[in-house]
């Protein structure tokens, strides 16, 4: 009977070993521990031994059973373990949930950058009206009527003497009528004009009027400010070439370019091979000028500036196409 | 204006090559567009002597012909008729770019390879006229003149070997549209000296006076007029050396007449006329303005409707000319001509400016005259033309000049003071280079001394009138790139309150949101306009009926970019635009207006379509409501601590939407949340639900607490939440009921919020249920149970009877 006893537990213990899932889990326990189980059998054979024997054999049998029903129990947990681990193993190739994106249009995102590099400089921030006066537009700032300059500029009228602003500049003049100097802003706007549409031009875009007026102010102090700024804006590299120009509200007046940030001024596609890029329109602001709006320009000098923002953004982000920015595919707005 | 090369070596000896010109030039302001090397096209092209041809064994048209190009003598199939041995002929060798191809029907350029035609070898080609762009004649090849030097390059033998410089030239510089201008610059540029040419005139003992007359009764438009007579003169085709310089700088060689006329116009600068002198009526010109409605034919032969304001050039009898636009058709020069006569004047700019706006007819002469031409330049540049026409066409000048000058126009006087100069430039230019430069621009120094200089202004420099204009003489000429870059020691700060951007603020919200920005075209169709009110802007000269108004509404455009993107699939849009709108206002009442009665006013534009989230493994698809909207826009004042607003709830449908709630904010109208109607959706071609919110954005900022931001102390005790259900009428709203518990809940209740809106069997038919969760929270101490069961119980009592609800989960 002894001997029985050890090869059921040797054989129980062997077979547990093999046990995988819950299928053969079960199987086994009903083989071994179930109400008819092996171990069960065992005890039932425990009255026909002799009297003097049982307790000795009755105890080893209990050992039997509470050892199987231990190391059975060990091995439900095992396998039941296993079988969690699979329920809540994680798959972290699952996409992240996504909510839509939201993008700066590229003009803005250029605007505020030249509007940060300025303020920085302590210019403040000035604004006027779309729908211009011939005066503010044009007189004011030292273009009469009859004069060939207005051809530089195709206008949209709104009636005689109202037209939609041809440039920020007439800012300039509502800022200087409103204050004393010194004057020192930035004028951002829309401006308009009557050109026909193609990938190099749009009837509208958007510039940034600059105007400093104060004692002292000179066209050197002029070209190092806007060489700060083209450094803080195109890269500490870049070099301006500042080229004599005409613009009937400053003298003396320049084109401004900068070296080409592309290639660094080598020759590229962009610099059409000759190294620079041509991006904004400066002076000193015209006496004349100053005439208008009660300035003394004996005392006070000043200069001004105006810059394309479609334009810089174009060069900065290599867009071949105005209209790109005006028509707002959600493609194009995506890449920046 | 177009300058060449090689025109511009008589005047000065230029010896820069061609890529030096173009960066002094535009150092100087004379933008260089472009340079065009002309003989670039006929490299590889020779002039050839045909020596043998022979016919080609294999074919009949072909012949096989032996051609001497100088260094070596070729054998070249060629298939014209007309070639024959002893001619001067183009020859392309091979590597030559054909400019264009005879047998392609665009005629596009090819390279010339080395070729066997039928068993024959061919090392070159001889070329028709077509084949050089020279002209249409495709029948056979060109033939040269029969003293053309054999191996001379093509290009040259054209006179093709120049340089073309298209230059930009400002319109304060008319001075610069001529070749004499331009090298009048590069003169002081490059420190060379300027040889205007002489003037040496025969004259016959015939005096001009006896011959011909000048009236001017327009004194203020025709300040200045002189004409010379040139008689006997032979009209044919000028020498190949003048065709070469009008081709050279754009122009089309006519005659030798109108050549010389349009040859001094290019070199000084001033306008000519020339007028067939035996069609002019009494041989006298009277210059004066034309009849109101008056028809004039000019010489493009078209008809032209004239102005009371229009100056024009008349004889005896009738009018001949627009003065300083275009002659007229009937005393124009033709090959009968034999006598001349040729008007030099100086018209007012203005009156020139005027009359070729109006007529939309700009010339080489108006574009001069409008900007300003040298009042006394008159006499030389007809002298010179005369001399020409003596020269080339054998003419007979007449003795004398007829000037009638009644007012003269004195070149002006100008004081220059150094240091004004300084201060403006920023630095010192030596007084030694101040005098060099202005003498260099033919200015005179009148007077000098330590303090400043007076000069004497030529006439031919109209733009410089002040002192200012001087300091940009010597600023341009001196150098910017000399000039430092100096950045002033003292740090201006602005002294206002620095404010938050309210732009930026509001664009980051709506950005973190999921909101892309949108720039949209201001100006759009007038019918799309109408259907936002009559009060819109017109643009009176739009350049399209698209784009014939400006907006009153952001709407609009914004359907625009939707039905752009649907265009190309992408179906779920949220964006937003910040933008101005305009409109005219009658109403005296109304905000300051910048510009007569127009108001310009900034909104902002949220745009909502398509599916509320995108596309995911867990999340139940469904479509943006106008309750996405709601939150989206309550989000946003929220984040820009905008409080005093509230929802007008209107159960309007319009044209425009098709529900519609509007938005107060400080008691003022501000705009509306919309379901756009599907009338407005097509007509914009769009099928899909439209939700768009349109604010406008000054009641937004005026209105926002940001910059009055303040703390207040957070609440020592916990919040309790209660969660409370009503069964009611469908008729009422959940609006109302939140509004019973408000009233009835007093100061602790301290938020709430709907969490779920039932109906079915359950609840019965008609009725539905809302239910909200309720934070309770007291400044003072915490709350016990009762006292929260007791609030709870008021608050179900009340909604209860006030409402007609009942309570449904507690």
């Amino acid at each position: 009977m002894i001997n029985q006893i050890e090869e059921v537990k040797a054989k129980f213990l062997e077979e547990l070993q093999t046990l995988k899932d819950e299928k053969e889990l079960e199987e086994f326990r009903v083989k071994y521990l179930g109400r008819r189980g092996i171990i069960q059998s065992l005890f039932d054979k425990l009255k026909e031994i002799p009297r003097e024997e049982k307790p000795t054999v009755g105890k080893i049998l209990n050992e039997l059973k509470e050892l199987a029903q231990e190391k059975f129990n060990e091995k439900k947990k095992e396998i039941e373990a296993k079988k969690e681990k699979v329920k809540i193993s994680l798959d972290l190739t699952i996409p992240g949930r996504f909510k839509y994106t939201g993008r700066k249009h590229p003009l803005t995102q250029t605007l505020e950058e030249i509007k940060k590099i300025f303020v920085s400089m302590g210019f403040e921030v000035a604004s006027g009206p779309e729908i211009e006066d011939d005066y503010h537009n044009f007189e004011a700032l030292n273009i009469p009527p009859e004069h060939p300059a207005r051809d530089m500029q195709d206008t949209f009228f709104i009636k005689e003497n109202i037209i939609l602003r041809t440039h920020t500049s007439p800012v300039q003049i509502r800022v200087m009528k409103s204050k004393q100097p010194p004057v020192r802003i930035i004028a951002p706007g829309r401006v308009y004009r009557n050109e026909a549409i193609s990938a190099r031009s749009y009837c509208l875009f958007h510039q940034v009027e600059g105007l400093y007026v104060d004692e002292g102010v000179s066209f050197a102090e002029l070209k190092g400010t806007l060489l700060a700024f083209a450094k803080q804006m195109f890269g500490s590299s870049v070099k301006l070439r500042f080229r004599p120009s005409f613009f009937p509200f400053t003298e003396p007046s320049a084109e401004v370019d900068v070296s080409c940030f592309i290639c660094g001024g080598k020759g590229c596609k962009v610099c059409k091979y000759g190294g620079w890029l041509e991006i904004l329109g400066c002076g000193m602001v015209d006496p004349n000028v100053f005439k208008f709006v009660g300035y003394d320009s004996e005392r006070y000098t000043g200069y001004a500036f105006g810059m394309g923002v479609e334009r810089i953004a174009m060069l900065k982000y290599g867009i071949d196409d105005i209209r790109l920015f005006y028509e707002n595919d959600f493609r194009f707005l995506e890449q920046f | 204006m177009k300058v060449s090369h090689k025109w511009l070596k008589n005047y000065i000896d230029l010896e820069a090559e061609p890529e030096e010109v173009k960066e002094k030039l535009t150092m100087l302001g004379l933008e260089v567009e472009s340079v065009e090397y002309l003989g670039e096209k006929y490299k590889n092209f020779y002039v050839g002597e045909v020596l043998e041809v022979m016919k080609h064994p294999n074919a009949d048209k072909l012949t096989v012909c032996k051609v001497n190009v100088g260094k070596d003598t070729l054998q070249i199939i060629c298939g014209a008729p007309n070639v024959a041995v002893g001619q001067k002929v183009p020859v392309a060798l091979v590597g030559a770019v054909i400019p264009r191809n005879q047998h392609d029907p665009e005629g596009k350029p090819f390279v010339l390879t080395r070729a066997k035609i039928r068993g024959v070898e061919s090392y070159g080609m001889i070329c028709s006229e077509y084949e050089l762009a020279l002209g249409d004649d495709k029948e056979g090849i060109m033939v040269l003149e029969p003293d053309a030097i054999v191996g001379q390059p093509l290009a040259e033998y054209f006179g093709l070997d120049d340089v073309v410089y298209d230059v930009s030239i400002t319109p304060n510089r008319p001075d610069c549209l001529s070749h004499i201008g331009i090298a009048r610059e590069l003169a002081v540029a490059f420190g060379l000296k300027l040889k205007k040419p002489e003037v040496k005139l025969a004259e016959s003992s015939k005096k001009v006076f006896e011959f011909a007359s000048v009236e001017i009764i327009d004194t203020v438009n025709c300040p200045r007029y002189a004409a010379r007579v040139v008689l006997n003169v032979k009209v044919e085709p000028s020498p190949k050396w003048l065709q070469n310089y009008l081709k050279s700088v754009g122009l089309r060689p006519i005659n030798n007449i109108v050549d010389i006329t349009n040859f001094v116009l290019y070199e000084v600068g001033h306008p000519l006329h020339a007028f067939d002198y035996d069609k002019l009526a009494g041989h006298k010109i009277v210059v004066k303005c034309a009849e109101e409605g008056e028809v004039f034919i000019t010489l493009d032969g078209k008809a032209r409707t004239l102005r009371r304001d229009t100056l024009m050039i008349c004889d005896a009898e009738k009018p001949v000319a627009i003065a300083g636009v275009m002659g007229g058709l009937n005393s124009e020069i033709t090959e009968r001509t034999r006598n001349v006569l040729i008007e030099s004047a100086y018209f007012n700019p203005i009156s020139i400016r005027r009359t070729s706006k109006y007529l939309g007819l700009s010339t080489d002469a108006s574009y001069r005259f409008e900007r300003g031409a040298d009042p006394n330049a008159v006499i030389w540049a007809v002298n010179r033309a005369a001399q020409l026409m003596a020269e080339i066409a054998g003419g007979e000048v007449l003795e004398g000049v007829i000037d009638v000058y009644p007012i003269k126009i004195e070149p002006k006087i100008i004081n220059l003071r150094f240091s004004r100069l300084n201060s403006i430039i920023g630095i010192e230019i030596p007084k030694g280079e101040v005098i060099k430069i202005l003498e260099g621009l033919e200015l005179e120094i009148l007077k000098l001394d330590e303090n400043g200089l007076t000069v004497k202004v030529p006439t031919f420099r109209p733009d410089l009138e002040r002192e200012i204009d001087l300091i940009e003489e010597v600023a341009r000429v001196y150098g910017y790139d000399k000039i430092p870059d100096k950045m002033s020691s003292i740090v201006h700060f602005s002294t206002d309150k620095i404010k938050t951007d309210f732009h930026e603020l509001i664009r980051e919200r709506l950005i973190g949101a999921g909101f892309k920005e949108v720039v949209t075209n201001s100006m759009l169709d007038e019918d799309r306009a109408r259907i936002f009110g009559d009060n819109f802007v017109k643009v009176l000269n739009p350049l399209s009926r698209e784009m014939s108004a400006l907006r009153t509404s952001l709407i609009p455009s914004a359907l625009d970019v939707v039905r752009h993107n649907f265009g190309y699939g992408i179906k779920n849009l949220k964006f937003f635009e910040i933008g101005k709108v305009f409109r005219v206002s009658f109403d005296e009442d109304e905000k300051p207006k910048f510009v007569d009665n127009y108001i310009e006013e900034e909104r902002l534009l949220i745009l909502m379509t398509g599916l509320a989230e995108p596309i995911s493994y867990d999340v139940k698809e469904r479509n943006f409501d106008i309750y996405d909207l709601k939150g989206e826009v309550e989000k946003l004042f929220r984040a820009v601590f905008l409080e005093n607003y509230q929802f007008i709830y209107y159960s309007n449908n319009s044209e425009i939407s098709e529900f519609e709630l509007g938005v107060e904010i400080g008691g003022k109208y501000a705009g509306r949340l919309m379901k756009v109607s599907e009338a407005l959706l097509k007509k914009f071609d769009l099928e899909a639900d439209v939700y768009i919110a349109e604010i406008d954005f000054d009641l937004i900022r005026e209105n926002s607490k940001i910059e009055e931001r303040h703390y207040s102390e957070i609440p020592k005790f916990p919040s309790v939440y209660r969660d409370l259900a009503f069964v009611i009428d469908e008729s009422v709203s959940v609006g109302d009921v939140e509004k019973a518990i408000r009233e009835s809940a007093g100061d602790v209740l301290k938020s709430i919020r709907l969490f779920d809106i039932y109906r079915g069997e359950k609840i019965g038919e008609g009725k539905k249920s809302v239910a909200f969760s309720l934070e309770i929270l007291s400044p003072e101490k915490t709350l016990t149970d009762e006292e929260v069961n007791s609030l709870i119980q008021k608050v179900v009592k009340y909604v209860e009877q006030k409402l007609d609800a009942k309570l449904r989960s507690y």
